[in-house]
């Protein structure tokens, strides 16, 4: 049964936790990027001049990877694995780490594909209206917002986590 | 620093001065010229006056335009002049101008002889294409000898076909020797669909090899117009494919040369679309058999000027008017320097009615603060500043994108301020190179240590930032006389919201609950004063307290600007580790050098957007919420509008 006690070990609990982080927020990210590309692509063959707009569109469902790699790296941070010093972590910590993680890893699955879908819409608006480039990006940002909230509840918890 | 006041003036001139005082009204670009449909539904008025307009010149115009920017377009990538990205608009002087358009034929002669090399570039591209498919479709036959236009002897008929590859030739063979013996099966090649046949019969013959190959699925080629063998017709073909690529290059090589008529092309071009706007605004006017009426918005601080200056030279009347009607008044906001780059947000939101107050200079300072905070690097404050003040230092930008600039200077600004405040020189730049040895202390304190602190300041900058929105909304309705509304509205949740905070900090000790009690009494009292009856009245004041929740959810919407200023800091953080790795030696300097640049860049990118989206939005959701609806009509001169010159 020693292969209970080594999954249960705090470090590698804190490690999945990271790992999650990462893995869900950019699969949902690049799902998102992936449904916004496709519009913009069908849109860059009408009228190649608006590529800087499309992009820009593009580019919003991507911020949710990033927050995946940046709670990611807090965690490794904390845990002594990037920087910092080394440190033992009992079971308990190790799950708070893992908690900790959740909130980004699915909020940001969810918001990147539903960001990207916002976003894709936004690219019919740039194709009949480019001067509302603005009010497209606004939609797309009204989703990211609860990305942005999860960052925050699982920044602020990792904090929180006494080693 | 507020909506600038307009008046409305009236023209009447005589016919003959009519394109001179257009001319003059183009050019001096600060009258709003209105269309004349309201006049015209009036029965009055259309009794005496037309519409004046030419549709006919109009349409040309259009036709013209259109021509000259497909030659345009087609010179584009012959374009051998330099340009940067924010290349400002060529200026050319008046009598320069007039000296191009002397030459107007020329011009035209060139964009002709542009538009007629397309055409045969597109002509000689499609016999191409034609003659590409015709060797696709011969190929397969390239081992007949027959001419392709012999389908039949004295005795014999001679017949072109495929049949399915899933059929085997070898019985159809068989069985055409034995029902037809003076007949002849060539295969002339298959391929994995079908194969290609060759089939000489006698004549007498016809029905039964007609029949037999009916039942293999046989169908019939045919070469029309087409002589010579198969391998002949390939190869004339293949000759005439070398000689249009030939061609092709020797039109293209004309074309190329005319490339350095571009910058003609572009002053007839914007020329074209200058007359085209004159024409069109006569659509606006009204006329009589002599005369001509038009109406328009001015500033009220030009349109005297305007008056005297038209006045003087052409014999007309200008009346100049206060609108007696300010829905109807498009919308010209007039603001400093620093407020003028952050009305771009309000632009893209909505414009101010002439009944709204001017929301940017008060929106501005808010922008700015949030800007900065959510990127809060001084090192990043400082690129930003220096990249966009060079542009804007270097060229001449307009609209827009200056304004962008500006915002994104402004930004920069700010982003330094916080940045030093909270220490972040490229993230840890400093400490991660020396190990730790130094530090860039902050001079109020690291986000990084103490999240919760900086989260209590960012919803408490929320609470201001939703509290001045609140009191314009109590300023607007004293300046319209509503004084009790004021005082209920906002007044009643000023008091009954300060109360819950120093309820809940414990701040004022019994303080804060009278406060609430007081507040919320004010509310419960006055909220459901619309209402009809007693009942209804305190019901509805009772349910309005349930508001709370949206200014509370409202408020928690600024912990935003702690999540993204968190965001930028980690990052920088993560480029730095990564970037010395690997410690520091020649090699892994240059290592250190690429992570660091393009990671801090990317970094910068990515959040500079974030940023930007996410002020916009606290601006858009919580704050214009409270006191902005918009939804002016922005003033729209009518004046020159170019594309490529600049005329001075």
């Amino acid at each position: 049964m020693e292969w209970i006690t080594s999954l249960f070990n705090g470090k590698v609990l804190a490690m999945l936790g990271a790992a999650l982080a990462v893995l869900l927020a950019g699969t949902g990210s690049a799902k998102g990027l992936g449904i916004v590309g496709e519009m913009a692509a069908g849109l860059i063959t009408e009228d190649s001049s608006k590529f800087g707009q499309a992009l820009l569109l593009q580019a919003l469902p991507g911020t949710q990877g990033i927050y995946g790699l940046l709670t990611a790296f807090v965690i490794l941070n904390r845990i002594g694995v990037v920087g910092g010093a080394a440190v033992e972590l009992t079971t308990a910590t190790g799950f708070l780490f893992f908690v900790s993680a959740l909130p980004i890893a699915i909020v940001g699955y969810f918001s990147a594909i539903s960001q990207g879908r916002a976003a894709a819409a936004g690219i019919g608006i740039i194709a009949k209206h480019p001067e509302d480039l603005a009010k497209g990006i606004m939609f797309a940002a009204m989703v990211e917002t609860y990305a942005v909230l999860a960052l925050l509840a699982s920044i602020l918890m990792l904090f929180g986590i006494n080693i | 620093m507020a909506i600038v006041k307009m008046s409305k003036l009236s023209l009447i001139g005589l016919e003959e001065n009519k394109a001179p005082i257009i001319e003059n009204l183009i050019k001096m670009g600060v009258v709003e010229i209105i269309n004349c449909e309201e006049k015209l539904a009036d029965e009055e008025w259309a009794q005496t006056v037309n519409r004046d307009g030419d549709a006919a010149t109009l349409a040309q115009l259009e036709a013209d335009i259109s021509e000259v920017k497909g030659a345009l377009d087609y010179l584009a990538k012959y374009d051998t002049r330099k340009k940067s990205l924010f290349e400002p608009k060529r200026t050319l002087d008046d009598a320069k101008y007039q000296e191009v358009l002397k030459k107007k034929d020329t011009i035209w002669d060139t964009v002709k002889k542009i538009n007629n090399f397309d055409e045969s570039l597109s002509a000689l591209r499609s016999e191409e294409n034609r003659l590409d498919n015709l060797i696709l479709t011969l190929e397969p036959w390239k081992s007949l000898t027959v001419p392709l236009d012999v389908t039949a002897t004295k005795t014999t008929e001679i017949l072109w076909g495929v049949i399915p590859s899933s059929v085997s030739v070898e019985s159809l063979k068989q069985e055409l020797s034995e029902i037809a013996p003076a007949s002849f099966l060539q295969i002339a090649s298959s391929d994995k669909d079908q194969t290609y046949l060759l089939i000489f019969y006698h004549k007498s013959f016809k029905e039964d090899v007609l029949d037999d190959l009916k039942k293999y699925g046989f169908s019939k080629v045919a070469f029309k117009d087409m002589a010579g063998t198969v391998a002949e017709n390939i190869t004339t073909s293949q000759q005439r494919i070398s000689a249009i690529k030939q061609e092709r290059l020797t039109i293209e090589k004309q074309i190329a040369t005319l490339a350095p008529e571009i910058s003609n092309l572009e002053i007839l071009f914007d020329y074209l679309e200058i007359e085209r706007d004159k024409n069109k605004v006569l659509n606006n006017l009204v006329k009589t058999n002599k005369s001509f009426m038009l109406e328009g918005w001015v500033p009220s601080e030009v349109a005297d000027k305007v008056k005297t200056s038209i006045t003087q030279k052409y014999n007309c009347i200008i009346d100049v008017n206060n609108p007696e009607n300010e829905d109807d008044m498009p919308i010209l906001v007039k603001n400093n320097s620093f407020v003028k780059p952050f009305e771009l947000i309000t632009d893209l939101y909505s414009q101010p009615t002439a009944k709204e107050i001017d929301p940017n200079p008060i929106m501005a300072p808010f922008y700015f603060v949030f800007f900065g905070l959510m990127l809060s690097d001084a090192g990043y404050g400082i690129l930003i500043s220096l990249f966009t003040g060079f542009i804007l230092w270097k060229y001449e930008l307009e609209g827009v994108i200056k304004k962008l600039m500006g915002l994104l200077f402004f930004g920069g600004i700010s982003t330094f301020i916080w940045g030093a405040l909270f220490g972040g020189w490229f993230g840890n730049v400093v400490s991660a190179v020396s190990g730790g040895t130094y530090n860039i202390s902050p001079i109020w304190f690291n986000p990084l240590d103490d999240p919760m602190r900086l989260l209590m300041w960012s919803l408490i900058f929320g609470a201001i930032h939703i509290f001045v929105g609140m009191g314009i909304k109590g300023y607007m309705l004293i300046k319209d006389g509503k004084v009790l509304d004021a005082l209920f509205d906002i007044g009643g949740w000023y008091v009954f919201l300060i109360g819950i905070v120093l309820l809940l900090s414990g701040a004022a000790g019994a303080a804060g609950k009278y406060l609430t009690i007081f507040g919320a009494a004010v509310l419960v009292l006055t909220q459901g004063r619309s209402q009809k009856g007693i009942i209804k009245k305190l019901l509805m004041g009772v349910l309005s307290l349930y508001n709370v929740t949206s200014y509370l959810s409202d408020v928690l919407s600024y912990s935003r600007l702690l999540a993204l200023g968190l965001a930028t800091g980690v990052i920088a953080t993560v480029v730095n580790t990564v970037g010395v790795l690997f410690g520091f030696n020649a090699v892994t300097l240059v290592f250190f050098v690429i992570v660091f640049v393009i990671g801090h860049i990317f970094n910068i990118l990515i959040n500079v957007l974030g940023a930007y989206v996410h002020a916009s939005r606290l601006q858009y959701v919580e704050f214009f919420s409270k006191f902005y609806n918009g939804g002016g009509k922005p003033f729209k001169p009518f004046k020159i509008n170019t594309k490529y010159i600049k005329l001075t």
